[in-house]
């Protein structure tokens, strides 16, 4: 299997504070991850420094064999890295429609989008993504009205029309109630194989029902890695947790 | 060179002063208060009508016009600013529309010219106000020739940052003030009231632009649209010192004021104004947060 | 599900035939007026009022769609009009004084050294500047060239490093202001505080357009129709949906591959163009270039024109720029509503941004939201499923 995402001791360093401390995993090709983590253990940071949010002090990050350490977000996003916020970042003043419009225009340039039309494949990508979704009946809506489980589902299903070979999803039940989990869990069990993906994820209900590998952070560093029999026997992990009672 | 000095400093303190007022009502509140040249114009009136018909020197009119600015952007606030909160740029298209207004006002003598009737010391032409006759006459000390008045100035405006430093603070309101310009909502969660600080906070800033008029108004001539011309000035003062910034301020207006002064000899007063323009703008791209300010989330 | 698709397609459609509706009549209208008018100083008059209506297109372009508040706007309508104005004061008969045929311009003979030679090369230092005004083409095109170029770089610069909003509007503020003293200080070769004077007027294959004279009402009334539909066709583009995006939320949009400050120049600078364009038909129509362009009180009163038509709508910014002005010359001719009108402005300003923040514009749209449901009688939104 190729290797998706590689990051080789990516540290940062904020002034004496390493918020991500010499980190180093290799994800493979359509594997889901997740990353668990007590809060500020840096698992948002971690995907900051991926995305390009952050700048990194140390280490690598290559995707698909190409390095991406440290360039700006839109050309790490055109490599093919997408990335869901934790809040639901979505453009509210455009319709669900647009929304999904803007994120399916193949070309990133000013100049080859001064075209009114879009280009079929990129419709029925669209369309697809809307069936995923569930997004039908809100098409016409303005974003910002929408439900909190809409939005992000609107925001997912932005990513898979921009045709992210990386997903990185930063808590994506946050705030969710049960059926909605439900649902987001469904449409990234979906996902799954063709895609690449990355959660960031504290609803352990929800990890067991997507998860394959995991990757527990704890203080910036790397923790301890596989599947979910052996993070939960794992003792080093257990004692991280204590402070937070434990993995429920 | 002492005189390069002195000149840089009286413009500085000019500077200061317009901004000091609008370094809470931005710094604080997040307004662009494009009317507080209009407060400072109502300051320098009241000093005029207090003189005309009151007989009230400048030392009178100084806490007068505080008074009368204060009250007028309590209303200001009230009535327009308090439905604006966070929406930055509405506030300055707003308060552009009540700037036209108190222009307006004053030129028809608040509708009374509609009527036929004349009010001395309003209207549209201009005015001016006496300064007492000891505050006029410069004098020697040491081989510099020392500017009363411009001295003058300059100590009422150092009292006042000291003044606005203290209630800022060392005083509970103080707090409170800074705890709603980091975060209004938290500052709400806390018990604070954030609209009667706010409002508060928003009267102190106007009464300071309404001492500002008044020491403006002993040497220049006071009319309707004096305030749209100083207001720009403050406003660049303050975001090239950074908001919410007492310190920047100051040091801001100290800097691009005597920048004024050194150009102004080298060249003449319209390059030198041109080049404080042009250093505004690349401080701007250099820091847009400005050179001192805190990390807001 | 094709339903409740079609059923929310009905409004679009309502809305879309209105708006098209609304463009059609505006052109019908601007172009039909001579027809209905044969007043030549109204008529002059109007067309200047067209030109800040393309201003307030220009706003709404920037400020509307792009997000980005430009209180200089001054600076590019000003620039525009001056290199306008610098070739057709050397087509005026005032700069060839004594039967010279050599043009040079009054201000600059006035004022010059005694002894000098009365060329543009050398009667004073900057002078030379003036040499390629001589072509009246030359000056056209950079009334647009120029702005293009000012409004790249400036834009290049604040969107590359990443500032926004409030800072934006500041440093076009700053930088208005800063051109505006330069060109006072200039004096020989700008004629300073006075600005470029008794005009020659634009000629084009040997006509000669009058101010005064219908065909230069029909120049501007044209051009503005065609700023119109390009301003439009270039936001309904792919591009102007991607523009307005990054309005909304510049952090998604670079997540989504964009570059951000690419979109955000493109468009700024168009705008800027366009009000460089907009300042070169105002020195046709009023023949005359002055400072006061880039007096700081001008730049905002576009940005309060687009805020009332309407600050996301076209058409709605170029109406309101429109409708204020005409209507204050209107009132202007008796001094007691000259005066009580700057009072009603004022409040009208204040009580939009309060009660109207999408102005005139918002107002008919909603209006035709009503409508639409009205029509169809039922629930109109299919809401979110909870």
């Amino acid at each position: 299997m190729a290797v998706a995402l590689s990051i080789d001791g990516l540290t940062v360093d904020f002034g004496g504070f390493r918020a991500v401390d010499d980190f180093t995993t290799v994800v493979e090709d359509g594997e889901l991850r997740v990353i668990l983590g007590p809060n500020g253990a840096g698992k948002t940071t971690l995907m900051d420094l991926i995305s390009g949010k952050t700048a990194s002090t140390g280490g690598h990050v290559h995707l698909y064999g190409t390095e991406i350490t440290n360039r700006p977000e839109h050309i790490i996003a055109r490599h093919g890295v997408g990335r869901k916020f934790q809040i639901p970042s979505v453009f509210r003043d455009l319709t669900v429609r647009q929304n999904l419009e803007v994120a399916a225009s193949g070309e990133p340039g000013v100049f080859r989008n001064l075209r009114l039309h879009m280009v079929a494949q990129d419709r029925e990508r669209i369309d697809r993504v809307i069936e995923l979704t569930n997004l039908g009946p809100v098409l016409g809506t303005i974003a910002g009205e929408l439900s909190h489980g809409q939005m992000q589902w609107l925001e997912l299903g932005m990513l898979i029309t921009q045709q992210a070979k990386v997903v990185l999803l930063d808590e994506p039940t946050a705030g969710m109630t049960q059926a909605e989990t439900f649902k987001t869990a469904e449409i990234i069990n979906a996902l799954k194989g063709s895609h690449t993906i990355l959660v960031v994820e504290h609803d352990m209900a929800f990890v067991r029902e997507i998860a394959e590998r995991i990757s527990v952070m704890h203080m910036g560093r790397l923790l301890a890695e596989g599947p979910m029999a052996q993070i939960e026997a794992d003792p080093a992990v257990r004692e991280a947790y204590l402070g937070s009672g434990g993995i429920h | 060179m002492s005189d390069i000095i002195f000149i840089g400093l009286s413009l500085s303190s000019i500077l200061l002063l317009i901004a000091l007022g609008l370094s809470i009502t931005y710094g604080a509140m997040g307004v662009i208060n494009m009317a507080h040249g209009e407060l400072v114009m109502i300051g320098a009136y009241t000093a005029v009508l207090a003189g005309l018909h009151l007989n009230l020197n400048l030392f009178f009119a100084l806490p007068l016009a505080f008074v009368t600015s204060g009250l007028a952007g309590l209303v200001i606030e009230r009535l327009v600013i308090r439905r604006l909160y966070g929406r930055i740029i509405d506030t300055l298209l707003a308060t552009w529309g009540v700037a036209i207004l108190l222009q307006q006002l004053v030129r028809l003598e608040f509708g009374l010219s509609f009527l036929g009737i004349h009010v001395e010391g309003l209207g549209p032409g201009l005015q001016n106000m006496t300064v007492p006759g000891f505050l006029t006459q410069p004098f020697d000390i040491a081989g510099i020739t020392i500017q009363p008045y411009r001295s003058f100035i300059i100590v009422v405006t150092l009292a006042l940052t000291a003044l606005t430093w203290w209630l800022m603070y060392r005083t509970p309101t103080g707090v409170q003030v800074r705890a709603i310009m980091r975060n209004p909502q938290i500052a709400a969660a806390c018990g604070i009231d954030v609209r009667r600080v706010s409002a508060l906070t928003f009267a102190y800033g106007s009464g300071l632009a309404g001492v500002a008029g008044v020491l403006l108004a002993g040497f220049k001539t006071v009319m309707p649209e004096m305030g749209a011309a100083v207001v720009i000035d403050g406003f660049l003062v303050v975001v090239v010192g950074g908001v919410g910034s007492l310190l920047g301020t100051l040091l801001s207006a100290a800097v691009l004021g005597q920048i004024n002064g050194v150009f102004a000899i080298l060249t003449n007063d319209i390059l030198a104004r041109a080049v404080v323009f042009g250093v505004v703008i690349a401080l701007i791209l250099w820091r847009p947060r400005g050179l001192f300010s805190f990390k807001s989330r | 599900m094709s339903d409740t698709t079609a059923s929310s397609a009905t409004p679009n459609r309502l809305n879309r035939i209105a708006d098209w509706g609304i463009y059609a009549l505006f052109i019908a209208v601007v172009l039909g007026l001579p027809m209905l008018m044969d007043d030549v100083f109204w008529l002059n008059r109007i067309a200047k009022y067209l030109v800040y209506g393309m201003l307030g297109i220009a706003i709404a372009l920037s400020w509307g769609y792009a997000g980005i508040l430009n209180l200089g706007q001054g600076l590019f309508f000003g620039l525009g009009a001056y290199m306008t104005a610098m070739s057709l004061k050397l087509m005026s008969s005032t700069s060839l004084q004594q039967g010279s045929d050599k043009p040079v311009p009054d201000f600059m003979l006035w004022n010059a050294e005694p002894g000098a030679m009365t060329d543009l090369c050398c009667i004073n230092k900057g002078s030379f500047l003036w040499i390629p005004f001589q072509h009246q083409w030359f000056g056209l095109a950079m009334a647009i060239v120029l702005p293009l170029i000012v409004a790249f770089i400036l834009s290049s610069s604040i969107f590359r490093l990443r500032v926004s909003g409030v800072y934006v509007a500041i440093i076009t503020l700053a930088l208005v202001l800063l051109v505006r003293l330069l060109i006072i200080d200039a004096q020989p070769v700008t004629n300073g505080f006075n600005g470029l004077t008794d005009l020659g007027w634009l000629t084009i294959g040997g006509f000669e357009f009058d101010p005064y004279m219908v065909q230069t009402y029909y120049v501007v009334a044209g051009s503005l129709c065609l700023v119109l539909l390009l301003a439009r066709w270039l936001v309904s583009t792919r591009a102007g949906l991607i523009l307005q995006s990054t309005r909304d939320d510049p952090t998604r949009a670079r997540y989504l591959g964009y570059d951000v400050a690419a979109f955000q120049v493109f468009f700024f600078t168009v705008s800027a163009g366009i009000a460089g364009f907009a300042g070169m038909l105002y020195v046709v129509a009023a023949e005359f270039a002055s400072p006061s362009f880039m007096d700081i009180t001008f730049s905002i009163s576009m940005v309060v024109w687009a805020a009332v038509g309407g600050r996301n709508s076209l058409i709605g910014a170029c109406l309101g720029a429109i409708l204020i002005n005409t209507i204050e010359a209107t009132v202007s001719e008796t001094e007691v509503f000259k005066e009580a009108w700057k009072l009603i402005i004022g409040l009208i300003f204040v009580l939009v941004v309060l009660y109207m923040p999408r102005g005139l514009a918002g107002l008919a749209r909603d209006l035709t939201g009503w409508l639409g449901q009205r029509r169809r009688g039922a629930d109109p939104m299919p809401k979110a499923a909870e």
